[in-house]
């Protein structure tokens, strides 16, 4: 029987594509063949700007990367940084550290639920995961003034100390948090419309989730069990006790139960941080003006879209001779074809929503 | 659970009904929007909004032209000139440009100021109809609230 | 009372009434999707035009009209500008059969509150409300593009499909009150004191579940979703012929909660007709608990769409052929036993 090839464009502009996002897909009659992402629709030349700005001075910009979770750039790059420069961090500002990036965490994964939601239909759940976003971010604001480009971590700690109120107020987030939490998971996880959409749909093996490459919860929906927070700790990770949620099928449906189980493993988190916060300074003391003798480093972290990376030259001088960034969503868009292949092509929108990726960090 | 009990759920329809449940109860509950721009809800004390120069109590201007903001500032919102007056104490601005559509909101030059003369204000009714409104010369850099918005907009006071 | 008055005036006011009447209930729709969809999601949905938002529709309305009306060089034109009215038409004309209450008497002359009663009711609003599949199609092949076209062929085979427990489940009310005239079954509900939802509540919900289903509303709104890569057979059209489309769908579920309400939950009786403790409900008119039974299925199906993610098309497909059609033909064939027995 003869096929037709039918070739389809998503294109830039779309209400699915979580940002500028171009995908030319190859569909016989409604199965998917061939999808290829292409991508550059929001490049700002950030690795090249980079080189002409000082260490301190790069940190702002790097919130524009993931700008849903500001605080996991700016937590990978200032890691990078002070391994290159051999600063120590004090123990009080790598558990603030954790606290902003936990919250952060939060923030994003919340964010997510919300936009797969509203790809799939369900409208409402959008707004509840916002609405609980909501709560996170007038945190961020009381912090440090900004609710999105949050600029909180420096190089060298936080920008400012956690003061009892702000504890006390972030203690009360994190209680309404598990309500609407509830409530999202009573219109998702059980509904039958949602498994339809989400079960055995976009499958990929641990072995293959491993040669392409994937990280973060995609990767943990798959059964391999690799969290860089657990497996090689940053920032007193260590000292804390959570478990890491595992899927069994790395279908959507998998990635949606790991990213709403991290989202309680967070609160964990960030619950004995607060607890356990040591005394001592929020930053070390580092001149605004960082001149770093020769040499290369490269730091990983977890943050909520998978493993982000940082790499950095310096050459002596004050600002960086080449800084190179692994972002996780540009690696995991990779195996966005082998997912969708032989699905229809009504899930694609289903399976790049379960990949959580962000553009700001894919074209930087 | 039995296979029994599941499609006894299922025939009935369990899910969708607590699905339903739950957009009921939302239904009835208090929203939280808040009806702008009659109520706004007001920014915490720390808000990084529209940075400002500042005078002191006296009504004399804080800034003394020490383009420490300018040095720490990553993207080059600032073109400042001072100039030191015949028999006066400190250095006084004497050109002062701030680009708004530069700016990127994080606070070096707030923090590096030594006299705290640049700082956060609470004004985030930013959008401007002109380009020439988004540049901010030494004395509009004083200016807050309505005529901000006229220096922005051109002064149109169509909206609030 | 002239024959002219009896024969020209009131006819015709009738079918004036007709008219407006789902067009009244499409603005008061339009505001109802709005309001309660937001309000479901926790944020508050227009409340500025008009008290609490109700002169939105209207808003709506002017903006619509005065968008430009495009018409791609290489669409049939015709085909083009007939889907809209086709899909308005079919849903309108079945208002002609609906009885929205009790006969009022004046005196000596009695105001039917229906513009015609045929002892085949039920089929003929069927039947009629199906021509709007021809409005879909030709607003698909019309519109030249590929879009549409698939959301047009997807949107005709979801209708038809689900035409088959729709069928089916009428047939069971029309078996159990041995009438297909829609003033019949009402009466029978009457006469024989329990709504027919109560009976036979699989064919109710098969019912509900198909009528959604056939006006494309959610969860099974694939066709016209906007996150979906296929847009619909309605994307290239703009202005007043969008709105028709808009209006037609609206006008079409108020059709079919009127469906429901007359088969399943006893038209425009009260609750409990037989009980007579309960006369005093009664004295409310007849018309009143059809609006207010209408309302609250209007109602619902607006629940139901903030609620639930989206049936992707083949799950769609597979639910009608594999549980709606067995289960649809299993019951009727129980209604028909215990009906024979009895």
């Amino acid at each position: 029987m003869a096929f037709r090839e039918i070739d389809l464009n998503m294109g830039p502009q779309h209400p699915s594509t979580h940002g500028v996002l171009r995908l030319k897909l190859a569909v016989d009659n409604e199965v998917v063949l061939r999808v290829e992402p292409v991508l550059g629709y929001l490049h700002r030349g950030m690795e090249k700007l980079w080189e002409s700005l000082t260490y301190t001075q790069v940190v702002p910009l790097t919130d524009r990367l993931d700008y849903l979770a500001s605080l996991s750039n700016n937590l990978a790059y200032c890691l990078a940084v002070e391994k290159l420069a051999g600063i120590e961090v004090p123990k009080r500002a790598q558990y603030i550290r954790v606290v902003l990036a936990e919250l952060q965490r939060l923030a994003s994964h919340l964010a997510w639920t919300g936009f797969m939601a509203n790809d799939i239909g369900a409208m409402s759940v959008l707004l509840y995961g916002f609405e609980a976003r909501e709560d996170i971010l007038d945190v961020f604001e009381e912090y440090c003034g900004a609710r999105l480009t949050v600029h909180g971590i420096r190089i060298g700690g936080a920008v400012r100390d956690l003061d009892a109120p702000l504890i006390a107020r972030i203690r009360t987030v994190l209680e309404r948090i598990p309500k609407r939490l509830a409530d999202i998971r009573a219109l998702l996880d059980e509904n039958r419309i949602w498994k339809e959409r989400t079960v055995g749909i976009g499958r990929i093996s641990a072995a293959d989730a491993i040669d392409y490459g994937l990280t973060g919860p995609p990767l943990r929906a798959s059964g391999v069990a690799w969290d860089m927070r657990r497996d090689i700790p940053y920032s007193s990770y260590g000292d804390f006790d959570f478990e890491v949620p595992l899927g069994a099928n790395g279908d959507v449906y998998d990635r949606y139960l790991v990213r709403l189980e991290e989202i309680c493993q967070s609160i964990r988190i960030v619950g004995q941080a607060l607890d356990g916060l040591p005394d001592g300074d929020c930053a070390a003391r580092v001149p605004r003006i960082l001149r770093i003798p020769p040499g290369e480093a490269f730091h990983t972290i977890e943050s909520p879209k998978g493993v982000l990376g940082f790499t950095i030259r310096s050459n002596g001088s004050d600002k960086p001779e080449r800084v190179k960034m692994k972002s996780p969503s540009f690696i995991n868009l990779q195996s966005l074809e082998h997912m969708c292949k032989g699905n229809l092509f009504s899930d694609v929108v289903g399976i790049l929503g379960s990949l959580d990726i962000v553009l700001g960090e894919i074209d930087k | 659970m039995s296979r029994l009990a599941k499609s006894l759920k299922s025939f009935f329809l369990v899910d969708m009904v607590r699905g339903l449940a739950v957009t009921l109860r939302v239904y009835f509950s208090r929203k939280v929007t808040v009806a702008y721009p009659e109520k706004v809800k007001e920014p915490a004390p720390r808000f990084r909004g529209l940075p400002r120069l500042y005078r002191d109590e006296q009504g004399e201007p804080l800034c003394i032209a020490c383009k420490a903001c300018q040095r720490a500032c990553g993207t080059n919102c600032f073109d400042i000139e001072g100039k030191k007056e015949e028999g006066a104490k400190l250095m006084r601005p004497v050109k002062f440009d701030w680009k708004l559509d530069r700016c990127s909101f994080c606070g070096f030059c707030v923090e590096v100021c030594p006299t705290n003369a640049i700082r956060f204000s609470h004004e985030f009714r930013l959008t401007g109809v002109r380009k020439d409104g988004l540049l901010f010369h030494l004395d509009e850099m004083y200016l807050m609230g309505e005529d901000l918005q006229d220096h922005l907009c051109g002064g149109c006071r169509r909206t609030t | 009372m002239t024959p002219f008055v009896a024969d020209v005036l009131i006819p015709v006011g009738k079918i004036v009434a007709v008219i407006l009447y789902p067009m009244i209930m499409v603005v008061v729709m339009i505001w109802l999707e709005r309001r309660v969809v937001a309000l479901m999601q926790g944020r508050l949905g227009p409340n500025r035009v008009g008290f609490q938002g109700v002169l939105q529709p209207v808003a709506d309305a002017v903006k619509l009209f005065f968008k430009e009306d495009i018409i791609q060089r290489q669409a049939d034109r015709f085909l083009f500008n007939i889907s809209p009215v086709l899909v308005m038409f079919s849903s309108l004309l079945a208002f002609c059969f609906i009885p929205l209450g009790e006969p009022l008497r004046f005196g000596t002359y009695t105001l039917t509150l229906w513009i015609a009663e045929s002892p085949v009711g039920l089929l003929i609003v069927l039947g009629l409300s199906t021509i709007s599949v021809f409005g879909v199609i030709f607003g698909g092949w019309a519109s030249n593009s590929k879009y549409p076209l698939m959301g047009a062929l997807r949107s005709v085979i979801q209708i038809l499909s689900y035409e088959i427990p729709t069928g089916l489940t009428v047939l069971t009310v029309a078996f159990v009150a041995r009438s297909m005239d829609l003033v019949e079954i009402v009466r029978r509900q009457e006469s024989s004191g329990v709504w027919y939802g109560f009976l036979m509540p699989v064919s109710f919900v098969v019912f509900w579940i198909s009528a959604v289903a056939e006006t494309n509303r959610a969860p099974f709104d694939l066709p016209e979703a906007e996150s979906e890569l296929v847009a619909g057979y309605h994307t290239e059209y703009s202005g007043m012929k969008f709105a028709y489309f808009y209006m037609a769908e609206y006008a079409h579920m108020v059709l079919v909660s009127s469906l429901v309400v007359i088969l399943f939950f006893g038209g425009w009786l009260p609750p409990f007709p037989g009980v007579t403790a309960l006369r005093f409900l009664h004295a409310v008119p007849g018309f009143v608990w059809y609006l207010v039974k209408i309302m609250f299925f209007l109602y619902l199906y607006v629940w139901i769409r903030a609620t639930f993610p989206r049936y992707r098309f083949d799950s769609l497909i597979r639910l009608v052929w594999k549980w709606l059609i067995p289960l649809s033909l299993a019951n009727f064939l129980i209604v028909a036993l215990v009906r024979y027995l009895l």
